[in-house]
């Protein structure tokens, strides 16, 4: 080894990383693709088995990969090759193009043989080609699911499984199509965070979301595709929807009272008078929330209610901060008096307009 | 043990370059290498020497756990906190960071100072990686051709 000079100077920070324990060296290769991860191990010595022992996984196939077939055998190297006594902690696979199904089930079954926690799936297949393991994973605590069913147009994959995943606290579904009266998330005791995002019911009857533990639930959906839902969720305390409200929020026994934060994006749908009472109806609901943030077009949709159907509002006893949220609208334009109108409605509530023009991205 | 915590008014500590920052205790409590100082003690004010860090990276580390223990900010500010915290620093501050918050033990900033790294790393060559962090090869080139061809499957 050269000797160094040891000064407040750059050819110390050379020693400072040297001197850090390979755990945080871990730390940084886990937010980078697995490839790069991989491709450390050239840097020095120290490095050169680092990345058998990464607790993350992720791994892409585009840009990383020129082909899939390149993509395939870096996973199934990987997989062979790392250290099988580190848990792999977190796994993120998303492959491009129809997976095929030995190399799914391969990397899914070492992932839970290997108390995976977090998993961030995105693929092109068909669901029954993943292992049974899978949908019972015990260890589980996160997972994010995408799966679009091969075919010449995108398709949603009907979601016709019950969730046995006892540790699952954090769940996201993209793109499925839920049989009509399913109640998919009964077998998991500890869900919390939900996040349904474009996805479907089938006979246009309703989805059950029933959970005695959820407190955030989020459900996202386009202006083509209403979907339906009803809510079993005593525990729910924060609400955030982007879509039009066919319906009301829960049937006649339930209530949701313990709702506090509602987010809430509508757009203007063909039939303005039904979707308004819907809207409204939603708020006689959650009447007691403490915090509404809603976006300017439904704000106007609010307006019309009000100007038009005459429908008196529910009074907002608890509200204590009333947020007008642009960035969701490309209408930023707020109707006139709506905003004092409802703050006449919730004497605690103080107003405010949010512009996030930084996270503009969101907004469609 | 709570009863002893609650005593302790107010924390020094002191930077390696002799800067002193008093904090509240709830300040410290992801530093957990001062925690368990504090911990073992059973004294109204304490003082705590860090001759690992700098009193420029101690104020940012105290103003970044101010802003994070912070119950009245929203979580959107905390964000555009941790967006503007970043860019304003040098990779080379980033790295001091780093390893001040693994000296400090300090879970979630090791993380934050992790993944700040890595965005600066992502996408970059192998000789920009190890350029970044200053890295001296002890491999002969024979024998970082033999790795390259061993792990090819991850160049390519």
């Amino acid at each position: 080894m050269k000797t160094r000079r040891r000064n407040y100077n750059e050819d110390e920070i050379k020693d400072r990383l040297s001197d850090l324990p390979d755990c945080v060296l871990l730390h940084i290769l886990s937010f980078l693709s697995a490839k790069e991860s991989v491709q450390t191990c050239v840097l020095s010595t120290r490095w050169k088995n680092l990345w058998k022992y990464l607790p993350t996984l992720t791994l892409t196939s585009y840009p990383q990969f020129k082909t899939l077939k390149g993509f395939t055998n870096f996973v199934s190297r990987i997989l062979s090759l790392r250290d099988h006594s580190t848990a792999l902690h977190t796994l993120h696979f998303h492959r491009h193009g129809i997976v095929q199904p030995h190399l799914l089930q391969r990397i899914i079954k070492y992932a839970v043989s290997q108390n995976v926690q977090q998993m961030c799936i995105h693929v092109y297949c068909d669901i029954e080609h993943f292992p049974p393991c899978f949908f019972s994973c015990q260890t589980l605590t996160s997972l994010t699911l995408y799966v679009e069913q091969p075919g010449i147009f995108p398709q949603r994959t009907l979601f016709s499984y019950s969730l046995n995943m006892p540790a699952l606290t954090s769940l996201t579904l993209s793109f499925f199509n839920f049989r009509g009266g399913a109640e998919p998330f009964l077998a998991c005791p500890k869900l919390k965070r939900l996040f349904i995002s474009d996805c479907d019911v089938l006979d246009k009857q309703n989805l059950y979301i029933s959970s005695t533990t959820l407190v955030d639930l989020t459900i996202h959906c386009y202006p083509w595709n209403e979907i339906k839902f009803s809510l079993c969720t005593p525990s729910l305390c924060s609400f955030t929807f982007r879509g039009n409200p066919v319906q009301k929020l829960c049937e006649s026994n339930n209530n949701l009272s313990s709702i506090k934060y509602l987010n809430i994006h509508v757009r203007m749908g063909s039939n303005f008078a039904e979707t308004s009472l819907v809207l409204l109806n939603w708020l006689q609901e959650v009447a007691t929330i403490k915090s509404l943030t809603i976006s300017s077009t439904t704000l106007h949709i609010l307006s019309l209610a009000r100007d038009i159907l005459k429908v008196e509002f529910p009074f907002f006893c608890n509200l204590k901060s009333l947020k007008v949220n642009k960035k969701w609208s490309r209408n930023s334009f707020i109707p006139d008096g709506i905003v004092k109108y409802l703050l006449r409605k919730s004497p605690l509530a103080e107003f405010e307009f949010i512009d996030h023009s930084r996270e503009g991205l969101l907004g469609w | 043990m709570a009863a002893e915590k609650s005593s302790i008014k107010i924390i020094t500590l002191i930077a390696a370059d002799g800067s002193v920052f008093e904090v509240e205790p709830n300040i410290v409590k992801e530093m957990k290498t001062v925690q368990s100082y504090i911990d073992e003690l059973d004294q109204n004010t304490v003082s705590i020497p860090l001759p690992n860090v700098f009193g420029n990276d101690l104020a940012m580390i105290i103003e970044y756990c101010k802003k994070h223990a912070s119950e009245e900010e929203t979580k959107e500010a905390k964000e555009e906190f941790d967006f503007e915290f970043v860019k304003r620093m040098k990779s080379d501050d980033k790295l001091r960071l780093l390893q001040a918050a693994s000296y400090l033990n300090m879970e979630s900033f090791l993380q934050f100072m992790a993944k700040a790294i890595a965005a600066e790393i992502e996408n970059q060559s192998v000789e920009f990686v190890r350029d970044y962090f200053q890295i001296e090869s002890d491999f002969t080139p024979e024998e970082e051709a033999e790795l390259r061809k061993e792990n090819e499957w991850a160049f390519k």
